[in-house]
């Protein structure tokens, strides 16, 4: 890819291929500026959190969202933090993103070992329906989750929400790995099943340690897309105790009146994990976005 | 060895799944005399009037009943909003919890069967007499949920109306006097118009414009209308006045600069801050701005009621309601009662609230005490004229596109009231069969 970039006219100095990126030309600056330029478009929401965060509601009415605080305004992390008792959210946040993540890969790769490498008969309708059911709105699904919740016994219990999301999940998990197993070289396997090995030990001799980026960058994705679920949660988990942070969040809106300083100091606290998750992640992340392509 | 592993795990997630239902499934109570806990949720921020005054209230309840564990959670308005039906359907509700007033919301859980029917104990404790007959409207709702009469099922703890706020400062500088009349109203922002101020702030996007158009309405208009309008008594011309008249006052406001245009895409924050920050004049809206406002607000204001309006848009606040799977009816009861104490009462006037059953000389503070005095005369008067979006579902949007449409200057006075009269007359007929 990156080589047919390089400009092959007859002005090139050398003959070795621009790979010394100080020679490559104006275009490259022209690139640089508008990625700079796109990344701080980007940047401005958080921006406008982080100052909006630490102004007083007073100051905030009187100035608009533009003005500069008058003051080092920290009261409203201060009553965030403690009216929601956001240890206690987080604690319930990562719990259930973190088992949804967790459980929704191994159902995923269980899943697609069938569909993709099995060969069960009417895959492709299997992989469909699996869709299907990832596409299907939540508000759809929330009065007969909720009555079966409630009849088992699990409404308002955060393992209700934990098997929800882990079933939402595992079908995007199931539809992706199954594509992906389906192309997945027959001769590794068949080399596997001469050398005497069960199904079990193709899984996770061969297949997992072959997935293993793919599963991981899935694993991320499920911990965030739950991390951010709202309705399910919101309808699911009605105790303080067992409230996730985005439900703890919509707390600070009321009926007529909306407390913005409040609300982007609350926004600016719930967003530090996800920030931190995605810092210690990234790498693995972006690892697993370029394995297929080096093939 | 595969399919082994499978059942264990299978086998496990049967289990933990049965032990919770074992854990849940404990205690089932009767009225709950004898009950030891009493669950309350409500939604109001511990700094407001109401937080503050329920804070109070629950204090005075565990003083009064030593040996009762109180389990207060403050909940989200959306979660409640939302779920309200879902969760007191369920054995995890609250014994006693604050919901909205209006028959989308507490109508329609009560005649779901989901509320307590409180009529015996408002009798009992004397409710009805603290309580004006404009404030029981909303307390008390028919089999089909329609509010206005049949039995109660939630209490009132404060009060809500629109009236106009003003910029003190603005008016000595621009030598406004406190208009009296809705003549010398327009007069006053005939003024400001002069001397280029564009008098009233509005927000097109959300509730206040509708709120503006219904109080003009109101301005033409009588109990019966309100009635009609409201409670489906008789049907409702929206071609003929008091609609006609607010419709086409409201487009003459535009017309004459009172109301700016660009107004139409603006939300009530937005209304709210140009008040507050001192560039608009005046504002039409609601007594849940005050204690904001007291907070935030650096230069001379003052409220005063609509003028020359007997009926006002505005009800009781949001009831305090007794799901029918509370497991402390008789603890909630007492709660309900004690916050309708005159200690309680006034807590909620001192603040900045608007409270029911106060008596005026309680209140300490001069704006305060106006506003409460504004309200028990309005109350008094059976003025209480409920909000424009209550008669039918979804009709809030309707009202909003509807006066978007008359700011902007797109429709004429005749076309919003032929867009508004139509889902009017379809809500209305859904509801009462006719």
């Amino acid at each position: 890819m990156a080589v047919t970039l390089t400009p092959a006219g007859s002005t090139a100095r050398r003959p070795r291929p621009a790979r010394d990126r100080h020679h490559r030309g104006v275009s490259r600056w022209v690139v640089l500026a508008l990625v700079t330029l796109g990344a701080l478009v980007m940047l401005v929401p958080f921006a406008f959190m982080l100052l909006n965060a630490f102004k007083s509601p007073g100051d905030y009415s009187t100035g608009g969202p533009l003005s500069w605080p008058s003051e080092f305004y920290t009261k409203g992390l201060r009553t965030y933090w403690s009216e929601v008792d956001f240890p206690l959210k987080l604690w319930n946040s990562t719990l259930i993103a973190g088992s949804v993540a967790v459980l929704g890969v191994v159902v995923s790769l269980l899943n697609a070992y069938a569909l993709g490498i099995g060969r069960v008969r009417g895959r492709l309708w299997i992989v469909g329906l699996f869709l299907l059911a990832n596409m299907l709105p939540q508000e759809a699904l929330i009065y007969p989750l909720y009555d079966a919740a409630k009849q088992v016994g699990l409404y308002n219990t955060r393992l209700a929400v934990i098997i929800i999301f882990t079933v939402i999940q595992s079908a995007f998990g199931t539809y992706l790995l199954a594509s992906v197993l389906s192309t997945f070289p027959r001769s590794l396997l068949e080399a596997a099943a001469l050398d005497g090995a069960s199904r079990w030990t193709v899984l996770w001799r061969v297949v997992f340690p072959n997935l293993r980026p793919t599963l991981a960058v899935l694993l991320i994705f499920f911990f965030i897309w739950t991390w951010n679920e709202f309705l399910i949660p919101l309808v699911m988990l009605i105790d303080n105790s067992t409230q996730t942070i985005p439900v703890a969040l919509a707390s600070l809106q009321g009926d007529r009146l909306m407390d913005a300083p409040t609300t982007n100091a609350g926004s600016l606290i719930s967003l530090v994990p996800a920030i931190l998750f995605f810092l210690i992640f990234q790498r693995t992340l972006a690892r697993g976005i370029t394995a297929g392509a080096e093939k | 060895m595969g399919r082994i592993r499978r059942l264990v795990a299978a086998v496990a997630l049967a289990a933990t799944a049965t032990t919770t239902i074992a854990a849940c499934g404990g205690d089932e109570g009767g009225d709950g005399s004898d009950a030891k806990t009493l669950k309350l949720w409500h939604y109001e921020s511990a700094n407001s009037a109401m937080g503050v005054a329920w804070d109070r209230a629950i204090q005075i309840f565990k003083d009064e009943h030593p040996g009762v564990e109180v389990q207060f959670e403050r909940k989200a308005f959306e979660q409640i909003q939302q779920n309200a039906g879902m969760i007191i359907n369920s054995s995890e509700g609250p014994d006693i919890m604050e919901y909205n007033k209006g028959n989308a919301t507490a109508g329609l859980l009560s005649s779901q069967g989901l509320l307590t029917d409180l009529t015996d104990e408002a009798e009992k404790r004397g409710w009805g007499d603290k309580l004006s007959p404009s404030l029981q409207t909303t307390a008390r709702y028919d089999d089909k949920g329609v509010m206005g009469s049949g039995n109660w099922y939630g209490v009132p703890n404060y009060g809500e109306f629109v009236m106009v706020y003003y910029n003190k400062d603005l008016f000595d500088k621009y030598g406004v006097t406190v208009p009296t009349t809705l003549d010398e109203m327009t007069r006053a922002m005939d003024t400001f118009v002069s001397k280029g101020v564009t008098p009233l702030a509005e927000a097109g996007a959300e509730y206040p414009a509708g709120q503006l158009f219904y109080q003009l309405a109101l301005s033409k208009a009588d109990r019966a209308f309100v009635d009609d309008y409201q409670l489906y008594k008789n049907p409702v011309d929206f071609k003929a006045d008091p609609l006609k008249y607010g419709a086409e006052t409201f487009a003459d406001w535009v017309r004459k600069g009172y109301v700016a245009k660009d107004a139409a895409s603006l939300k009530a924050e937005d209304m709210g801050t140009a008040f507050i920050s001192g560039k608009a004049p005046m504002i039409v809206s609601g007594s849940w701005w005050y204690g904001r406002f007291k907070d935030e607000i650096r230069f001379n204001w003052d409220s005063f009621l609509f003028p020359g309006n007997k009926l006002h848009a505005g009800s009781s606040g949001n009831l305090w309601v007794v799901p029918a799977n509370s497991k402390a009816k008789s603890l909630a009861y007492d709660f309900i009662d004690i916050t309708l104490r005159p200690e309680v009462q006034a807590l909620i006037g001192n603040n900045g609230g608007v409270p029911v059953a106060a008596d005026a000389s309680q209140i300490s503070d001069p704006k305060d005490k106006k506003l409460i005095e504004n309200f028990n005369t309005v109350s008094q008067q059976d003025g209480l004229a409920f909000y424009p979006d209550w008669p039918v579902p979804g009709y809030y949007d309707v009202l909003v596109s509807g006066f978007q449409g008359l700011i902007n200057g797109s429709r004429t006075p005749d076309q919003v009231l032929d867009a508004i009269a139509k889902p009017y007359a379809d809500g209305v007929k859904e509801i009462t069969g006719k």
